[in-house]
């Protein structure tokens, strides 16, 4: 089956025909590559969220249409038969914690695996292994998800999802609000089943750093319009359209453009602390060798 | 979802959207009362006339307008449903044990329907064109009097003003939830009563741990900025009565005296 | 130089929980910059509350400008602080900008005339007052914070609390309410707190405190503070880039043989690395 996400022409309007009618996707198209992990970027509003909901159907297009597994949605099509793509598409909402009920840890996992008709049995199998994935403690299983702390929570949730084994899993924001180390440890977790688990990953991220260090490719948004696609190093090339698209360089590639103001002569950009370091070694090192 | 107006605000500067909100809360009132006079198909169609003009002139299209309340529709019509079956009298068409349904039981259900029509209208058109803290403002002019008996008219109108400023946010979180659950696989608005009932405590249960938390965050935030009761503050904003809102009030009291006239006594 | 706000022996637990402050003491030094850096769940935000009154401490004492906080005071401590939360959303109060900026105003019973020319003196000193008309709904995470910070200028107080206040803004929004209230901070004098999961925003400040557990682990300048990063790692917190950065380059041979550089010392040190070569 052809696994890659299409975009043909899409646009998106809230409230359509409404005096709240709010433009959000103004004529998109993009294709997104089986197994990528493909980052999106953009200022506030300017249509990540609704583009993502776009790719398991919470949302239809006004106009246009988007092909995913074989599905094709398009304006018409309608809330019914939309499970199984639902389930290749794991979709983790930003404040995730948001959607826990259950009573328990463990029945909260199981409630996506159980809605897909998977023996309880088979759900609380899966659920463990989503539990151990994203490093929750066996201990937490039959703890109210209410009693947990707000990074605990945020892997319940996760869990929640991954549980469903989708083979596309969607991020919108998954970092906001965690401390360092829950934020890296959240990003491994991505990076994680993206190399080992062959899982195309979709990460919404106001995290240009985060952008560097795990995603192949990058989508920049602004205004409802897609306005750049390519591998980061495209993307972070243009300092003053970067900015002018109100993002940031990654903190290496910043840190360079201060050095070179100061008269130091770097020859590339480098997106990474490592690749930055190697640079000023070189210009050290390399001047030394000189001597 | 995103389609429901009532207890919205529509910025904006159409000929309602001008009035002082002490006059439209009055007058909303006064249309209420007025609408229980209402007994036969004439008094109907004065006053819907009559609210047809004042959505024309809150700048909102009627299709539109319609549209927005379809959802309180559904609720009327299942209230009208249980009145004509359970009511009795007049000529029987169809009966089957406690159930009936009868030629007045009809036309009453009829009636019912459009009352609580021009009920919900002419609040949406309140709510549509008057800012929460306006109809608070309004709440707390209009209930002034009831101050003397030592009732919380201050408190009253603020937790008013602030129900109203977060019917979109919570409209908002509960499409979020919904699609969240979603795509845990979650079919809303499909199956029997029994699984319909089962599907809504996932949607239930975060969103009424998510309207708690953040009426707590904003009562935090209110406290933040100085607020300790209702009573001792001053205003920003002053509403004058105006031409059009005497316009408005003669235009409604003649509807009235209308309907007076033409019911059947 | 004077502690504006002074916490001495405080102890505070939620209902039904064991102390999550247990005789804590700490001191905010007037007119600078304190970060609060610490993990999910370390108190940062129950501190802040504390400072300003919303919640009651069990016992202990903090002063606020040479005023206890109780409920005597309260007033004129929530006249003093400023505070922005984390969520726009749940601190816009008014039904349009212009009012949710005189919110404070009205509480504090400012006559109307001058509370017009307040209001419109705040949201021009935002950038926000061409947006006086709109609905929260209308407006971006950023946008609302400039807002949120309208009304608290609108009040001139002496402290202002950030808590995550840019936690939810883009790459730009976030460094854009920074300089705002940096640029505030320096015209009004100002003193301000800011609670933060960004390692390179507390690098930043004049001053750091790391929170964790409910007890302050460490309070000092940040050359101080990220001088021992492993102590950082090991309560959850990571390393300031620069520090990233100066580890690398040991890594690589080059070694600067000091425990923290801020950006400019560290360009400085490169330069010079460079020109000596
Ligand atoms: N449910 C909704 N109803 C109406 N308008 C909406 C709705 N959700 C989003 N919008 C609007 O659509 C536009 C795009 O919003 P979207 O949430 O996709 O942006 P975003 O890029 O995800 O922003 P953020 O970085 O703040 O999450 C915005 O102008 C927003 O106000
Ligand atoms: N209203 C409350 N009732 C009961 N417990 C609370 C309440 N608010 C916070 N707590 C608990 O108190 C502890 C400290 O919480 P606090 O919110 O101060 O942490 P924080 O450092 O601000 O964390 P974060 O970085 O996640 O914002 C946590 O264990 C938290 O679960
Ligand atoms: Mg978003
Ligand atoms: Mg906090």
């Amino acid at each position: 089956m052809d696994q890659e996400i299409n975009f043909n022409q899409v646009t998106h309007t809230y409230q359509v025909n409404t005096p709240f009618a709010q433009d959000a996707l103004d004529n998109v198209s993009v294709t997104i590559a089986p197994g990528s992990f493909t980052a999106i970027i953009g200022h506030t509003g300017s249509g990540k969220s609704t583009l993502v909901q776009h790719i398991n159907a919470l949302l239809k297009p006004t106009t246009g249409e988007i092909a995913v597994y074989g599905r094709t949605i398009n304006p018409n099509t309608t809330n019914k038969n939309l499970k199984q793509l639902r389930k290749h598409v794991g979709m983790v909402f930003q404040f995730p914690e948001k959607q826990l009920f259950e009573e328990t840890v463990i029945k909260d996992i199981m409630f996506g695996p159980k809605n897909y008709g998977v023996s309880e049995q088979d759900a609380r199998r899966d659920a463990e292994d989503a539990m151990k994935l994203v490093g929750l403690d066996e201990n937490l299983s039959e703890k109210s998800p209410f009693d947990l702390s707000g990074g605990q929570m945020r892997r319940v949730a996760i869990a929640g999802v991954l549980a469903m084994k989708p083979q596309i899993l969607i991020l919108d924001e998954p970092t906001a609000g965690l401390d360092p180390r829950g934020h890296k440890e959240i990003m491994d977790l991505a990076q994680e089943l993206h190399d080992q688990q062959h899982m195309t990953i979709i990460l919404v991220t106001h995290q240009m750093d985060d952008v560097v260090d795990y995603a192949s490719d990058v989508i920049v948004m602004d205004q409802g319009k897609i306005v750049k696609h390519g591998n980061p190093q495209e993307i972070f090339s243009n300092p003053q359209w970067v900015y002018s698209m109100h993002l940031d360089l990654p903190s290496s590639a910043e840190f360079a453009t201060r050095l070179v103001d100061e008269g130091v002569p770097l020859r590339h950009t480098p997106l990474t602390i490592e690749k930055l370091a190697d640079e000023i070694a070189q210009l050290v090192q390399g001047g030394q060798e000189h001597e | 979802m995103s389609n429901f107006l009532f207890g919205r605000y529509l910025p904006g500067k159409s000929w309602v959207h001008q009035m002082s909100p002490q006059s439209k809360l009055m007058l909303s009132f006064y249309f209420v009362i007025v609408i229980f006079f209402a007994n036969n198909v004439w008094t109907y169609a004065s006053l819907s006339v009559l609210i047809l003009i004042v959505v024309v002139m809150s700048g909102v299209s009627i299709g539109y307008f319609l549209k927005g309340i379809r959802p309180l529709i559904w609720l009327i019509i299942f209230t009208v449903l249980l009145q004509i079956l359970f009511s009795s009298g007049g000529h029987v068409y169809w009966h089957f044990g406690p159930f009936s349904v009868s030629d007045t039981s009809l036309i009453n259900g009829g009636y019912i329907f459009v009352r609580f029509l021009l009920i919900i209208m002419i609040s949406t058109v309140l709510t549509l064109t008057t800012t929460p803290l306006a109809i608070a403002d309004g709440v707390q002019t209009v209930l002034k009097p009831l101050k003397k008996v030592h009732f919380p008219v201050d408190t009253l109108a603020l937790m008013l003003s602030i129900a109203l400023r977060f019917v979109p946010t919570l409209m908002d979180e509960m499409e979020t939830i919904l699609n969240a659950q979603r795509s845990r696989g979650v079919d809303f608005g499909s199956g029997s009563l029994k699984h319909r009932i089962q599907a809504a405590v996932p949607l239930l249960v975060p969103l009424f741990t998510g309207a708690i938390n953040h009426a707590e965050n904003l009562s935090t935030a209110m406290e933040a900025r100085g607020f300790t009761d209702s009573e001792h503050r001053s205003k920003y904003r002053v509403y004058r009565w105006q031409r059009k809102d005497t316009i408005s009030w003669v235009a409604f009291l003649l509807v009235g005296v209308l309907v007076l006239f033409i019911r059947n006594n | 130089m004077k502690d504006i706000i002074q916490i001495k022996n405080i102890s505070f637990n939620y209902p039904d929980q064991p102390l999550l402050f247990d005789k804590l003491s700490m001191d905010v030094h007037e007119g600078e910059w304190t970060a609060i850096i610490g993990q999910n769940g370390s108190g940062k935000s129950t501190l802040a509350r504390l400072i300003d009154g919303l919640i009651v401490l069990k016992s202990g004492q903090i002063v606020v400008d040479g005023l206890t906080v109780n409920d005597e005071n309260i007033f004129e401590i929530r006249n003093k602080i400023g505070m922005v939360f984390q969520n726009p959303e749940d601190q816009f109060v008014g039904a349009t900008v212009e009012d949710d900026v005189a919110f404070g105003l009205e509480n504090r019973q400012v006559p109307r005339e001058e509370m017009h020319r307040i209001v419109e003196k705040s949201l021009r000193q935002v950038g926000m007052w061409e947006f006086r008309d709109r609905i929260p709904a209308n407006l971006s995470g950023g946008q609302k914070q400039r807002v949120a910070i309208a009304g608290i200028v609108a009040l001139s107080p002496k402290i202002i609390i950030l808590d995550e206040a840019t936690s939810m803004l883009d790459p730009r929004g976030r460094q854009e309410i920074l300089s705002l209230v940096n640029e505030i901070k320096k015209q009004n004098k100002l003193t301000v707190i800011s609670i933060t999961h960004d390692i390179d925003e507390a690098a930043g400040a004049d001053w750091v405190i790391v929170v964790n557990n409910g007890a302050i682990v460490e309070e000092d300048k940040p050359d101080n503070i990220f001088g021992d990063i492993e102590k950082l790692e090991s309560i959850g917190l990571s390393a300031p880039f620069t520090s990233q950065l100066m580890t690398a380059l040991k890594a690589r041979g080059i070694d600067s043989h000091s425990q923290y550089l801020n950006d400019e010392r560290l360009i400085t040190w490169i330069k010079k690395l460079i020109s000596t070569k």
